[in-house]
């Protein structure tokens, strides 16, 4: 199995950690007309990722990718098609949120009887590339599903208190421009409440309308991810939330390269668009994989006198 | 003008017995000891 690398940026250097570490062969590469022969390839460069995805699916090549913006990922799941005809996979969002975020939710919703509500948040900011689409998120509008129905309210807004495993602990969230609910619905179209926040200072908010003022880190500090579903176990109403304090670009690398080992491998079969949490995945599998890959996920288990 | 400051003299040392009575005599309780995260195990 050879996978190939396109982008040499923090994200692409920890799914070749990941690779290598279980011995597989990769190749990080500058961009997609340099990857050559291979199985898969992983997309983990910043920006723009549809025009190399088509690329790489028209020479027959499973693509895994690490795009979260909306309308990015609404323009890679149009290349469902394509993908079919050459009888390969596309991951759409293999990052921490969305793709760690679905695994977790499905994860999740098989403990219930029913699951009717998934709120994610998540705080921090992996490379550069996606420092600056954190500030991008925190203006315009951003979406939710409420009672089955699409809302549609000013990002930053709705403020919540998030409570997310240590170090980071509990953190202001605010609604904001992600691609998480619309991916959820997608893969759970019985939930009725999908809501995706994202951690803000009052200076992110204040500042999100203007350019950003001061160029980002090379990489932000341990970020976190949490996952609450809501729903009836057992006839009582529960809550059941996970969560996980990792940097997010190692999150985002290990969560391409277990993608990438499983469509490589066959653990995966099916071709066309694929997207974390969908039933047809093993995810217990690929959350195990994860897992093993280091990344260390959390359950809140409440408050207990 | 000071008929309005006596009133807030007498507010503001209204407030500050009632917050030291609270203070001394109240009873906050001991937050949660127990709880919070736990590091779940790999799924089979």
């Amino acid at each position: 199995m050879n996978v190939a690398i396109v982008g040499q940026g923090v994200v692409g250097a920890r799914a070749a950690q990941v690779l290598r570490d279980i011995d597989i062969t990769c190749n990080v590469v500058k961009d997609a007309d340099h990857t050559g022969s291979c199985d898969v390839a992983i997309l983990a460069r910043g920006g723009e990722q549809h025009d190399d995805a088509e690329t790489l699916i028209g020479r027959g090549i499973s693509v895994v990718t690490t795009a979260d913006e909306p309308d990015e990922i609404e323009e890679l799941i149009e290349l469902d098609e394509d993908a079919r005809k050459e009888g390969v996979a596309l991951v759409v969002g293999a990052t921490a949120v969305p793709g760690l975020s679905g695994l977790l939710a499905r994860h999740l919703a098989a403990q219930f009887d029913s699951a009717d509500e998934i709120h994610v948040a998540v705080h921090g900011t992996g490379g550069p590339a996606c420092a600056r689409r954190h500030h991008k998120t925190l203006r315009g509008f951003a979406t939710g599903l409420q009672d089955g129905e699409w809302i549609k309210r000013p990002a930053g807004s709705g403020r919540e208190l998030c409570w997310f495993p240590e170090p980071i602990g509990a953190r202001d969230c605010y609604r904001a421009d992600l691609a998480e609910p619309m991916l959820l619905h997608r893969v759970f179209p019985e939930v009725q409440r999908i809501s995706a926040r994202r951690a803000a200072t009052r200076r992110d908010r204040l500042t999100a309308t203007l350019p950003m003022l001061f160029p980002p880190h090379a990489e932000g500090g341990i970020g976190g991810v949490r996952v609450e579903v809501r729903g009836v176990r057992d006839g009582a109403r529960t809550v059941e939330v996970l969560g996980v304090a990792e940097r997010l670009a190692t999150v985002a690398g290990v969560v391409s390269a277990v993608f990438a080992v499983s469509l490589g491998q066959g653990l995966i079969k099916q071709d066309g668009v694929i997207i974390a949490g969908m039933e047809a995945l093993p995810t217990s599998t690929l959350v195990r994989m994860v897992m093993d890959s280091g990344i260390k996920i959390h359950a809140f288990t409440g408050i207990t006198d | 003008m000071i008929k309005t400051l006596r009133r807030a003299i007498f507010a503001l040392s209204l407030a500050g017995i009632t917050a030291a009575v609270l203070r001394i005599k109240g009873k906050g309780g001991v937050p949660p000891q127990q709880g919070g995260w736990r590091e779940i195990t790999p799924p089979k």
